[in-house]
């Protein structure tokens, strides 16, 4: 992993190391397409766009009303037959059913990357999907398994747990998913796991189906939200049935709606990904790409930051909370 | 009789002055007239902001593809509705489509079955478990004479599940290869000099890789498909009796009755007929995604019903066209491309469809206004 962040800086460097103008022939133009709109990718636009005022480049941002292929798809048909994009810096709705669009966009001319989710399984070097330029994004499977370390402490090393998440097929939380499983598995026997089940990245079906679970099961002892809203919609349920501070819940993405339940002790670890860095260094990739820089990594992690009430105020760790602004 | 004149898709226009007779002509091709004004906007702006060009090939065949499960969806609703009636179960029923296809595409080629067979055995799988729910839905609504909103909301709920079920909660994945079936096409045009240049049928040219993106595809095979699915959609529609007898039950449910008309077993057939297109849409999807999902079919319900309302099909029922329908659908793919063209962000999408669907139901309400037509008290 730090030969993967050296390799990075080593490209940054390189690119940043580059007079300005001297790049290939005239300025590049990349589209951004996260999949959906939430506080998590909004921080990632906000990485996209300050690198591309920093080079120089032009950005066209088009996002997903929904979470889906029907939804991703037409817009990304749409932004490569505009002709005029180079790079389209992209979250994959589907690891498997995307394969074939972006295959199509590659083969019109338009190089992909990939942030927070990849295509097929990650390995763009030795896998069966080699055409992205890279995958940028967070170690999703070690993440789960800090989070169950977190939490089987909290909760005295026993008891039942709710694994809550989003789209099945999705790389980035099925990643975090099977991490928190397996953590659970080998490392804590003694407590179960309920789940994972699906609330298709709504936050009102997270909470019915958390407060559905805390009905069958009063001895609750902990809720992983495996991403934004789903951390918050359990939240929600957990606070409604006045477990708030009873029931350890452990969310991933540090918006501001889970910060504040860290505040206020309803939720006990939040997980912070960096997205400013994945759209920052997506777009210096593309731009070293098109430099004639040939060694890009192929994969990227951008690593995380575990917040909870002994350091969310302080500012080596408050600065990866989820701003929009 | 009014009969024959609401088989040519309105009202009776005898004996109406010229000035009204103008405006009823309006009215019916509004929606003709907006595609055109639209897209005239685009070729004209979409130059002028960036780079590209509104009118190619690759773009023209982009809102094509972009088309095809909003117009399959909207083909079945279309019969419905003309009949009075709704089906909001099409969404789901395209997902279970989906889900039905995929895992039989799947199940037969693991059996050895070559993969145009199990192509063919996917599509009647979608298809046919698809009519099963539709044949459902028609069943309760004709002879136990529940609403049609009620019984399709429900059985949309329970397709739904079904379909998670089936596709145990995750992308059925694991197909053999079946993009080509999903994404290839009838013709393919090489831009460009070299010596590949030019239209090619059926199969593309064999390119060195940094020339495929000179490739385009023109007519991929979902299209072709769905251009021969609306083909006999239509003719039903407009040609046979059965087409007649579903405006007649739309105009008016007891008078069709009294006609002589079985309207039990014509609306049994019409929500069969609503859902098998629906199939055939999820079928489609598997094929382009190389892969089944039992959530693809939910967010396109609405965008059906608006594509089907923008092109004029009556809410009162007994009035409508198929060809409306796809101006409809084409009004809100053409929005869409034309705005990421623009660089303008899409969801303005959505303000400009719901503008353009309360002004189609005010042009609906006024036709009928200006042909002393009131809303039949039929069954909806």
């Amino acid at each position: 992993m730090l030969k993967k962040s050296l390799l990075a800086a080593a490209a940054i460097i390189a690119v940043a190391a580059m007079p300005a103008g001297a790049s290939a022939a005239g300025k590049i133009k990349i589209g951004f397409l996260p999949g959906v709109v939430d506080p998590f990718y909004q921080v990632m636009q906000k990485g996209v766009e300050a690198a591309a005022k920093d080079l120089g480049i032009d950005v066209v941002t088009q996002i997903p009303q929904s979470w889906g292929v029907e939804q991703e798809k037409p817009l990304l048909d749409a932004m490569v037959a505009r002709g005029d994009l180079n790079y389209i810096i992209s979250a994959p709705v589907d690891k498997d059913q995307m394969i074939g669009p972006f295959q199509a966009a590659n083969d019109a001319g338009v190089k992909i990357i990939t942030v927070d989710t990849f295509l097929g399984d990650g390995d763009y070097a030795n896998g069966p999907v080699k055409f992205p330029l890279s995958y940028l994004g967070s170690n999703n499977e070690q993440g789960g398994r800090l989070i169950a370390d977190g939490m089987a402490k909290s909760i005295g090393d026993k008891g039942t747990v709710y694994l809550l998440s989003t789209n099945p097929n999705v790389s980035s939380v099925g990643a975090r998913e099977k991490g928190f499983t397996e953590e659970m598995k080998e490392k804590h026997p003694n407590i179960t796991v309920i789940g994972p089940d699906y609330d298709l990245d709504d936050q009102q079906k997270a909470t019915q189906m958390t407060a559905t679970v805390i009905e069958q099961h009063p001895d609750l002892a902990g809720v992983f939200g495996t991403n934004v809203f789903s951390a918050q919609g359990a939240a929600a349920a957990i606070t409604n049935a006045g477990l708030g501070g009873k029931v350890v819940i452990a969310s991933w993405d540090a918006t501001a709606a889970n910060m504040e339940n860290l505040n206020k002790g309803l939720v006990s670890q939040v997980l912070a990904q960096k997205p400013f860095d994945m759209g920052y260094l997506a777009v210096e990739f593309a731009a070293a790409d098109a430099a004639g820089v040939t060694s890009i990594p192929k994969h990227v992690e951008t690593g995380f930051a575990i917040l909870d009430k002994t350091n969310e105020s302080d500012p080596n760790f408050s600065r990866f909370i989820y701003k929009a602004n | 009789m009014t009969v024959s004149h609401a088989a040519a898709g309105g009202p009776p226009v005898a004996g109406l002055s010229p000035g009204k007779r103008l405006v009823l002509l309006l009215s019916r091709v509004w929606a003709w007239l907006f595609l055109a004004v639209m897209v005239l906007f685009f070729v004209v702006a979409v130059p002028i902001v960036g780079s590209a060009t509104f009118v190619s090939i690759r773009n023209s065949q982009n809102i094509l593809v972009a088309i095809v499960p909003i117009v399959l969806l909207g083909l079945g609703q279309t019969f419905v509705i003309i009949s009075a009636g709704i089906d909001l179960s099409v969404g789901w029923v395209m997902s279970l489509g989906s889900v039905l296809s995929a895992l039989a595409i799947r199940g037969s080629a693991s059996f050895g079955a070559p993969i145009w067979l199990a192509v063919v055995i996917g599509f009647f799988a979608g298809a046919l478990g698809a009519s099963v729910v539709g044949t459902i839905n028609g069943v309760i609504i004709a002879k136990l004479k529940v609403p049609a909103f009620i019984v399709t909301l429900g059985t949309s709920f329970i397709v739904r599940g079904v379909a998670l079920l089936m596709s145990e909660n995750t992308t059925v994945i694991g197909l053999p290869d079946i993009r080509a079936y999903g994404n290839e096409a009838m013709f393919y045009y090489v831009r460009g000099g070299g010596d590949q240049a030019g239209f090619h049928f059926l199969h593309p040219p064999p390119l060195p890789t940094d020339m495929l993106r000179q490739l385009d595809r023109i007519l991929q095979w979902p299209v072709v498909v769905t251009a021969v699915v609306v083909a006999i959609v239509m003719f039903i529609l407009h040609r046979t009796q059965f087409g007649r007898h579903t405006y007649a039950i739309g105009g008016n449910l007891e008078a069709a009755r009294r006609a002589g008309i079985p309207v039990d077993r014509r609306l049994i057939a019409i929500y069969a007929l609503s859902a098998t297109t629906a199939g055939i849409a999820g079928f489609l999807s598997t094929l382009e995604y190389n892969g089944g999902s039992a959530v693809i079919g939910d967010p396109l319900l609405l965008s059906s019903i608006a594509a089907v309302i923008i092109g004029g099909v009556s809410l009162f029922g007994g009035a409508g066209t198929i060809i409306g329908t796809v101006i409809g659908s084409l009004i809100i793919a053409v929005l869409t491309t034309g705005l990421v063209m623009l660089s303008v962000p899409a969801f303005w999408q959505f303000i400009v469809v719901g503008v353009v669907v309360i002004v189609a139901v005010l042009i609906d309400q006024s036709r009928d206004l200006i042909v002393g037509r009131t809303s039949r008290g039929s069954e909806s």
